[in-house]
């Protein structure tokens, strides 16, 4: 009677079976402990010093800016790796309206020419995996409206 | 002459992948806009991903939507084998034609940064296979861009095909000891291309048939249908792997992916779609595994990644490793036939 009753049971339905109770049990245990994205984001032990930036942009002429990234507790590097350790080590991308326009490895970038108006310039540390950084306060990222005058600078 | 006459165009049409290059953009995380990383960042895990009631009923749908799948398989088979009679003769020669210079793309596109990740501007930086792969800093950098090339026009050739195959299972595992553990997201889908190719060799319209230099014949058939499933079964542990760490796991990343390309919910919540997206791809690719409906699965598979990258703007040559697997394993089925001249259900008695 088992042999009769183990020959009429499937393999394919007990591997999903297996398959979906595990998951069923282990997602929740992950899920639970409410990080971000492991995949987008480095995030940093808190033993380690959050890093903070700040920006500043000087106009160089024709539209064109120098912007400087004064940051704490933050080394740059132009060294990127596949797979990065978990250290306020990295560069910076920087975004222009939303769109990428410059990754910095230096504490210092140009960008544009822009075209006269406000321009909203966001820059976010990363690791050397291009991921994003949190600290214990959320992402490090800095923020500062640039008002292109109609006559360039 | 017909035959060398087709071969032609399609070695012409290639450089015209080139020309999409420059729309190509890399998926993911790298879409994303400052603001909504911001915002994924303070993201929690929705509570239909946090609460085991809803996940086991939601798998408890999902596998007796299975159950019944499977209860109906021979139904569906007849219907397979009608629907596929009249090109079945040919998959052998159409299949790998497809898979070859899907690889080839993005292969060649790769070692001359044709297929950047987005954000990098076009042909500036070489990428080893996927556009997230990005040779700079990598030991050997310069060998992989030759390596990769040369593979690319050999498979665009059809020429020691069966070699190529193995070499693509060779990069594919290369691809973590130079990468790290990410790049095991994309080793499956490689490597089952690879095998698949190794299994099949060119086909007709290659220059192994033209020269008569396949080895092919010298690969036992039992061996050829042991590669065959493998083949399958890599595809569907990789579907199985990338649903549960990049999915089920990371649900919030998903879910930004699919508002920034403004997905069609139908009155649905985005939480729903994504936890029903994770359950088709696990299940999907368990079925796989088990070489089970595996036609209908890899049809199901085609649309879902056609759909994906239609919502989100992305070229079909980033996943044109899995478009062309998918063709063939579409085309062929779960067994790949012994000898030419028989037919689907015949075959289907081989496995």
């Amino acid at each position: 009677m088992l042999r009769n009753l183990l020959s009429r049971i499937s393999i394919a339905p007990c591997i999903i079976a297996m398959l979906l109770s595990t998951l069923v049990i282990a997602a929740p245990i992950v899920n639970a402990k409410g990080r971000p994205p492991r995949a987008v984001f480095l995030v940093l032990p808190d033993a380690v010093a959050p890093p903070t930036v700040n920006l500043r942009a000087e106009a160089i002429g024709d539209g064109r800016y120098r912007l400087h990234l004064d940051t704490e507790a933050f080394m740059f590097t132009e060294i990127c790796v596949p797979e990065a350790d978990a250290v306020p080590i990295g560069h910076a991308h920087v975004h222009v309206n939303g769109e990428k326009v410059a990754s910095a490895y230096f504490p210092v970038v140009d960008i544009g020419p822009f075209a006269p108006g406000l321009h909203l310039v966001d820059v976010v540390l990363r690791g050397q995996d291009h991921r994003p950084i949190i600290g214990r306060d959320g992402l490090v990222q800095g923020r500062i409206k640039i008002a292109v005058p109609r006559e360039p600078a | 002459m017909k035959r060398h006459l087709s071969t032609a165009r399609f070695a012409i049409a290639l450089p015209i992948l080139f020309l999409l290059a420059d729309q190509v953009n890399a998926h993911e995380a790298w879409l994303l806009t400052p603001t909504e990383i911001e915002e994924l960042s303070k993201a929690p895990p929705p509570p239909l991903f946090r609460s085991q009631l809803w996940l086991g009923l939601a798998a408890a749908l999902g596998f007796g939507m299975t159950l019944v799948a499977l209860r109906i398989e021979p139904i569906i088979a007849l219907i397979e084998d009608r629907l596929i009679v009249p090109i079945w003769k040919t998959y052998g020669d159409i299949g790998p034609l497809v898979l070859r210079f899907g690889l080839a793309a993005m292969l060649l596109l790769g070692s001359f940064g044709g297929l950047p990740r987005h954000g990098i501007d076009a042909w500036t930086t070489p990428t080893f296979m996927v556009p997230d792969m990005q040779l700079i800093n990598v030991v050997g950098a310069e060998v992989l861009i030759v390596s990769q090339a040369t593979l690319g026009i050999l498979l665009i050739a059809g020429l020691f095909t069966r070699v190529c195959g193995l070499a693509l299972v060779g990069f594919s595992l290369a691809g973590p000891i130079l990468f790290g553990p990410a790049f095991w997201s994309y080793t499956p889908h490689f490597a089952a291309p690879g095998l698949i190719l190794v299994a099949l060799g060119a086909g007709r319209w290659s220059c192994d048939d033209l020269l008569n230099v396949d080895a092919g014949d010298r690969i036992v058939a039992p061996v050829r249908q042991v590669l065959w499933r493998v083949s399958h079964m890599l595809i569907g542990a990789g579907f199985i792997y990338l649903g549960l760490v990049y999915k089920l796991m990371q649900p919030t990343l998903l879910i930004a992916i699919l508002e920034h390309g403004n997905m069609p919910t139908f009155g649905l919540p985005m939480p729903l779609i994504a936890l029903i997206m994770t359950g088709v791809e696990i299940l999907c690719g368990a079925l796989l595994v088990t070489g089970r409906l595996v036609r209908p699965v890899a049809l199901a598979i085609l649309g879902a990644i056609t759909f994906l990258a239609v919502v989100l703007g992305e070229t079909p040559l980033f996943h044109a490793n899995l478009y062309g697997a998918l063709i063939v394993v579409l085309l062929a089925g779960r067994s790949v036939p012994i000898a030419r001249g028989i037919t689907p259900s015949l075959n289907a008695r081989t496995v």
